[in-house]
Formats: structure tokens, C-alpha cells, sequence
């Protein structure tokens, strides 16, 4: 078969589903950009009229963008590293040849198989300041109750500590397939060659596992930084004052409470912007270290 | 050559039946022979709701071929759920909910001006009060007025309800108890949602103030705000209510004994008696140093009509709203909901008069406002909740904070307006 008949035939296949990307992603996605421009509100609503760059305007003039824009990088920064360094380390347990090995593995999958919507409204009443379970363990400890949602930090805190339990078995479960897939040979190699386990996990699991890891962490980014229900559940909807919002939440009330159409979707689009750059920032790294 | 055409005929056919398959599919459904409800009930409600609409179709033959349903939402997603599906032109034939949400959908032009439908004869056995009107135009048909606040009160522990602040506050004094010296509360006085400014608002009225003007403009910044929000931070100080109390936690410790009385309304009644709670209800206390009795917001459900009706299921959908908001599904609703019917006539039927719960519940509606229906009203909610949990949780001072409710209130709303 010729090139351009197996091209050909290849496009076809590829027509169906891209007809139905282009109608439920790309139809919406550009119907988002065009209502940014607009004065869509509750006001008009059947009669939105353009209004050029007000709403990004308005965005970027107003200091609230800039901190929660700021929080949101933090709570993607620091979600991101403890689902790694958590998902990473309970891989590499896993990995061993451990009495009970399958009833851990299912123990630790829990978290991510459970509704968000449970596990967001049960660490909620877990982080209760006299009757949670976090403060109740922390009296047997000996230490303070810590009121969760009287304080900006500790309500941001405690939506962090939720996700990251969500989180982690994500990254647990695709680490332990890249892990599988590394050939016991080269671990052999390396070890009548003299290499510490360090020197292997550095040399060998950490170099092998990239390919693997490396879609994980865009997955991870995207979803962290647009995870609505774990802020919005947690902290009830801010919680205290309004303190706890990632651009999510934000673009949620702005749209859902204040009925403000244009200058959510303006907002939607920048958050879309930043992903872009970061999916974009991530694929050129990749592609410079990928081997020639 | 053969298998070169073979396959160029069924990617034409693909391309072409997909978007037809497409479009049928996220077009408009034929609905000309369904009537949807889209609700937010309670669970006795929505028993209720599906042995009413039942009698309807036993009573209406000529609507045999109609499928009727129901779709739970919560009060969040009822809202925002019709809101995305009218404006593509969708949704259900009839949407259920407070009365509030009736002020946005009007204005957004999702819902039908019901005057237009129904005669003014047939709107006038509805209290007045319980119509959400605005504009001119009434929005919806109530089957019940209430969604207030109360007091309840668990008789295990209470024998007589105070009806004033200063002895109020040392009965729950004397029901905070301590039971097995550990040093921690066993049994609180009082619990309540101190999360969302819903149970704010009692006492706002309590104190002289109100959460707007007739006009629609936020009237936050006021000393009777600072006075309400002073009170509830002294029953926190006092020890009286737990520290942190959102509505699961008030509930669940109301259920299980651990407090005298619970603030809340009449959707909890029923589960409380479930949970084995022998309950009275009475009015919020009077509050001693204004003598002014606390006012909850009180609200009609009701049932509006979806704008882009499909006209083949209209007459159907009309009949049964005129059903559920009828004279003996609006009894029923007060027998087992202890609520007030939106028919003034209903209200007068001995029996319901006679009901104890119902007279309780009825005494703390009168001493009630009705919520305003403007969308603004959302705004206000929204900046009043940010304040309250700082005074709260002391960042606040109860003086400063209704000019800072007030100030976000007017930045708010003339955003929404803008």
C-alpha cells in the first residue's frame, strides 16, 4: 500500500472521533473565548453585547487575580510534590516482594477509587476543631487542637493535606507500571558492577521510569490546578472569608453566584493560558533530554 | 480497486451520520410527551411529590400516554443545573425550589410569567405573601410557606422554653454540662449552623435591623447588625454552643442527644423524631434588650414553568402544577411537614389548625420575614457569610464588621448589575 493510501485510510478512521472533539471541545472551548468579549451577565442574558478586552482588563487590574493566582501555584507546587515523593516511595515498596503485598496495594488504591465528593465532605468533618478525628489524635498526642477553618493557612492546609491523600495513589499506581516494566537484568548488572541501591534508583529506576512519569506529572498539573471540589468541599466554599480559593472556585462563584458569564469565561481562558504554558514548558523539556 | 470504493462509501457515511447522530443527540429532545420536574425535596416531600402526581394520573386519563418524573437536585444544583439547560433552550418542564431562585431565572427570561397563565381567580386563594412576584409578574405557585428557622427543643433535657434572651442564655447555661469530668462538653445548650449567615439573620431582625431596603439595596452596616453578631459571639464565649459547629455537625449532635436545643427548619423535624428525639417546637426568644422577637427568613416553594415549554406537553404540565399546588396536596404537605400551605383555605381546616407541631411552627412564620426574591439577595448572602465566620473566629470585631459586609455588598451587587 502507498503512502498516501495508508495516510488516507488512517484519516478516515481518525475522522469519526475527531468530528466529535471538534463538537463537544472545540465548539465549546471557542463558544468560552467568544463569551470572555462579551458583557454576558445575568442582566443580559439573551442580549450579551461585545465589549472588547473589558473583562480581561478588569482581571488583571484587580489584586485579587494576582493571589489567587499565587495560591494556586502553591497548592499545585506543593500537591504535586507530596503526590510524588508519596506516590513514588509507596511504589517502590510495592515493588519488593512484601508479605501481604496485594492487601497494601488495594489499601493504598482506596483513596483514589472512593467518590471525591465523600472523601472531600468526610476529612471536612475530620478536621472538626472539638470533635475531628485530626484533633482528637493530635490530644493523645499531646498537642494543641488546631481550629482548621478559623485561619487562612490551616483551611489551606487542610484542603492540601485532603488532596494529597487523594492524590498520591495516582502516581503510586502509574510509577508501579513503569516499575514493572524495568528489566531485572540491568538491576543485575549493576549490582555485580558494584552500584549502590542509590547509584541504581539514580542511574536506572529514575531514567526508566521518565517516559512513564513524565505524562503523569501534565496529568497531575492539570488536574491539581483545576480541582474545584476539594477547596469548594473542604473549606465550604472559601472558608474562612473567602481566604482558601485557588482560580477555579474563584471562576466557579463568579459564574454560578454572581451570575457573571463574560468575566468567568475571561477567567477560564487564562486559566486555560497557564496550563498551555505549562503542558508546553514540560514538553520541551522532555523532548531536550530525550535521547537523539 | 473494489475495497478502495468499499472504503470511501463508509467514511462518506461516517461523516455524515455522525453529526446527524450528533446533533439529534445534544439537540433539543422530544419531550411532547413527557412532563420532567426538576426538584429540590426533602425526602418525605418527594414520597409525597410521587404519590401526588400518582392520584394525577389516576385522575386524569386524557394524560395516560405522558411519562411523568422527577429529578432530585440539591438546592445548589437545582439552580445552576436549569440555569445551563434554559439557556440551550432545555431542561424540565417544571422546577421546584425556594422561592428565591425564582428572581434570577426571571430576569434571565428561563421561566414563565404565571399570571399569564393562570387567572387571577386562581391565584387568589395563594397568601399573598407566599407569591414570588417581581417585575409586576408572579413567578411561581407555592405549595408551602416556611423554610424557616426554629427553635427545637430536645424534651429529654428541656421542660420549659424561655421566651426571652436573658433566661434563655442561662438555661443553656445550666444544660452545658460536663458529665464525666473530663474536662470536655458532653451535652452543649445549643447547636446551630454558625457557618452560613441563614442563622444570622433571626437575630438581625431581633436586634431592630434587616439584610435590605424596599428598594433592593443592602442596609448591612447597621447597630443592630453589630448587636446580632455581638450576641452570637457571646454565646460562643459562654461556652454554650461547641467551638466549631457547621449543619452536619448540629445535626448529628442534636440527633444523638449531645444538645438541648437545635436551631433549624422544618425539612430536620422529621429526621430528629426518626432519630428518637421527643421535640417542641417554639419561637426563637424574644430578645431582652430590644423586646423585639428574632425574624427568619421565611420562603414559599414553589413550582415555576419552564419558558420554552414544549406546547404538545403544556396543557398536561399546567393540570398537574395545578395539582401538586392543589388544595389536598398542599394538607398533606403540612400534615407530615408541619409546614404552613401557601392556600389560605387549606390553612383554615380544623384539623390542621388543631396540629400542635403545625401551630408551633406557624407561631415562629408569623414572627418571620418573607426573603426577598431579587437576585441581589445572593450577593448580600455571599458577603455577610465572610464577616460572620471572622467575628466568629475573633479576626473581627462584631463593630467593624457590617461596614465591611456593607461595603463588599455595594461592590458586589454593582458588579452583578453592571
Amino acid at each position: 500500500m502507498s503512502d498516501s493510501r495508508a495516510n488516507r485510510l488512517a484519516l478516515m478512521f481518525l475522522a469519526p472521533a475527531a468530528t466529535v472533539l471538534l463538537l463537544v471541545v472545540a465548539y465549546p472551548f471557542l463558544y468560552n473565548i467568544g463569551m470572555s468579549f462579551t458583557n454576558w451577565n445575568m442582566y443580559h442574558f439573551r442580549d450579551p453585547t461585545f465589549n472588547g478586552l473589558q473583562n480581561y482588563g478588569r482581571l488583571f487590574m484587580e489584586e485579587r487575580f494576582w493571589t489567587i493566582l499565587g495560591k494556586t501555584f502553591l497548592w499545585t507546587g506543593v500537591n504535586l510534590v507530596f503526590h510524588f515523593v508519596l506516590g513514588l516511595s509507596a511504589a517502590l515498596l510495592l515493588n519488593r516482594r512484601l508479605p501481604g503485598r496485594p492487601i497494601y496495594r488495594a489499601l493504598l488504591i482506596l483513596p483514589w477509587a472512593m467518590p471525591q465528593y465523600i472523601s472531600a465532605l468526610t476529612w471536612r468533618g475530620m478536621f472538626n476543631l472539638e470533635f475531628g478525628a485530626v484533633n482528637l489524635l493530635l490530644g493523645k498526642l499531646g498537642l494543641e487542637s488546631i481550629g482548621w477553618f478559623s485561619g487562612e493557612g490551616a483551611a489551606f492546609s487542610a484542603a492540601i493535606i485532603t488532596n494529597i491523600w487523594l492524590g498520591f495513589p495516582f502516581i503510586m499506581v502509574v510509577a508501579l507500571g513503569g516499575l514493572q516494566s524495568i528489566p531485572r537484568e540491568l538491576y543485575e548488572a549493576a549490582h555485580i558492577d558494584g552500584a549502590s541501591a542509590w547509584r541504581q534508583f539514580r542511574s536506572i529506576t529514575m531514567p526508566m521510569l521518565k517516559p512513564v512519569m513524565m505524562p503523569a506529572l501534565v496529568l497531575g498539573t492539570i488536574w491539581t490546578f483545576n480541582n474545584l471540589n476539594v477547596i469548594w468541599l473542604v473549606t465550604n466554599q472559601g472558608e474562612p472569608a473567602d481566604k482558601s480559593h485557588i482560580l477555579v472556585t474563584f471562576v466557579y462563584k463568579a459564574a454560578f453566584t454572581y451570575y457573571r458569564y463574560g468575566y468567568a469565561a475571561a477567567f477560564s481562558v487564562m486559566i486555560f493560558l497557564i496550563l498551555f504554558s505549562i503542558v508546553r514548558v514540560y514538553h520541551r523539556v522532555s523532548r531536550e533530554e530525550a535521547p537523539a | 480497486m473494489k475495497q478502495r470504493v468499499g472504503i470511501e462509501i463508509l467514511f462518506a457515511a461516517v461523516l455524515v451520520t455522525t453529526p446527524l447522530v450528533l446533533s439529534t443527540a445534544c439537540g433539543r429532545i422530544d419531550r411532547s410527551d413527557q412532563v420532567v420536574i426538576w426538584e429540590q425535596m426533602d425526602p418525605v416531600e418527594q414520597a409525597l411529590l410521587e404519590t401526588h402526581i400518582e392520584e394525577f394520573q389516576a385522575a386524569h386519563p386524557e394524560y395516560a400516554e405522558f411519562s411523568i418524573t422527577h429529578v432530585h437536585y440539591t438546592p445548589e444544583d437545582v439552580r445552576t443545573q436549569y440555569q445551563t439547560a434554559a439557556m440551550a433552550y432545555g431542561g424540565p418542564n417544571l422546577v421546584y425550589g425556594p422561592s428565591d431562585q425564582t428572581g434570577p431565572f426571571s430576569i434571565m427570561g428561563l421561566i414563565a410569567p404565571l399570571d399569564e397563565i393562570f387567572t387571577a381567580e386562581e391565584l387568589s386563594r395563594f397568601d399573598p405573601s407566599g407569591l414570588p412576584t417581581l417585575d409586576g409578574h408572579v413567578w411561581g405557585l407555592p405549595d408551602q410557606v416556611g423554610n424557616h428557622l426554629t427553635l427545637v427543643a430536645n424534651l429529654e433535657w428541656v421542660d420549659e422554653i424561655p421566651d426571652d434572651t436573658d433566661t434563655w442564655l442561662a438555661q443553656l447555661q445550666d444544660l452545658t454540662v460536663d458529665t464525666d469530668g473530663d474536662g470536655k462538653i458532653d451535652r452543649y445548650g445549643l447547636v446551630f449552623n454558625m457557618a452560613e449567615p441563614f442563622w444570622l439573620v433571626p437575630w438581625l431582625g431581633g436586634f431592630g435591623g434587616w439584610v435590605m431596603d424596599d428598594a433592593g439595596e443592602p442596609t448591612l452596616d447597621s447597630a443592630a447588625m453589630s448587636a446580632a453578631l455581638e450576641f452570637l459571639l457571646a454565646l460562643k464565649q459562654a461556652g454554650v454552643v461547641p467551638r466549631e459547629c457547621d449543619y452536619p455537625l448540629a445535626d448529628t449532635l442534636f440527633k444523638e442527644g449531645r444538645a438541648a436545643y437545635v436551631i433549624n427548619g422544618p425539612w430536620s423535624w422529621q429526621g430528629y423524631r426518626e432519630a428518637g428525639r421527643e421535640i417542641r417546637l417554639a419561637p426563637l426568644p424574644r430578645v431582652s434588650s430590644t423586646g423585639l422577637w428574632p425574624s427568619p427568613m421565611r420562603a414559599a416553594k414553589c413550582y415555576s414553568v419552564n419558558r420554552y415549554l414544549d406546547p404538545d406537553a403544556r396543557a398536561c404540565t399546567l393540570d398537574l402544577l395545578r395539582w401538586l399546588t392543589g388544595p389536598e396536596a398542599q394538607a398533606d404537605l403540612a400534615r407530615e411537614m408541619g409546614v404552613l400551605p401557601a392556600d389560605l383555605a387549606v390553612r383554615q381546616r380544623p384539623e390542621l389548625v388543631a396540629d400542635e407541631l403545625l401551630a408551633a411552627s406557624r407561631s415562629q412564620i408569623d414572627k418571620g420575614r418573607p426573603m426577598p426574591i431579587v437576585p441581589e439577595m445572593r450577593a448580600i448572602w455571599d458577603v455577610m457569610r465572610p464577616s460572620y465566620q471572622s467575628v466568629l473566629n475573633g479576626e473581627l470585631s462584631p463593630a467593624d464588621a457590617p461596614r465591611r459586609m456593607q461595603e463588599q455588598a455595594v461592590s458586589a451587587i454593582a458588579e452583578m448589575r453592571e
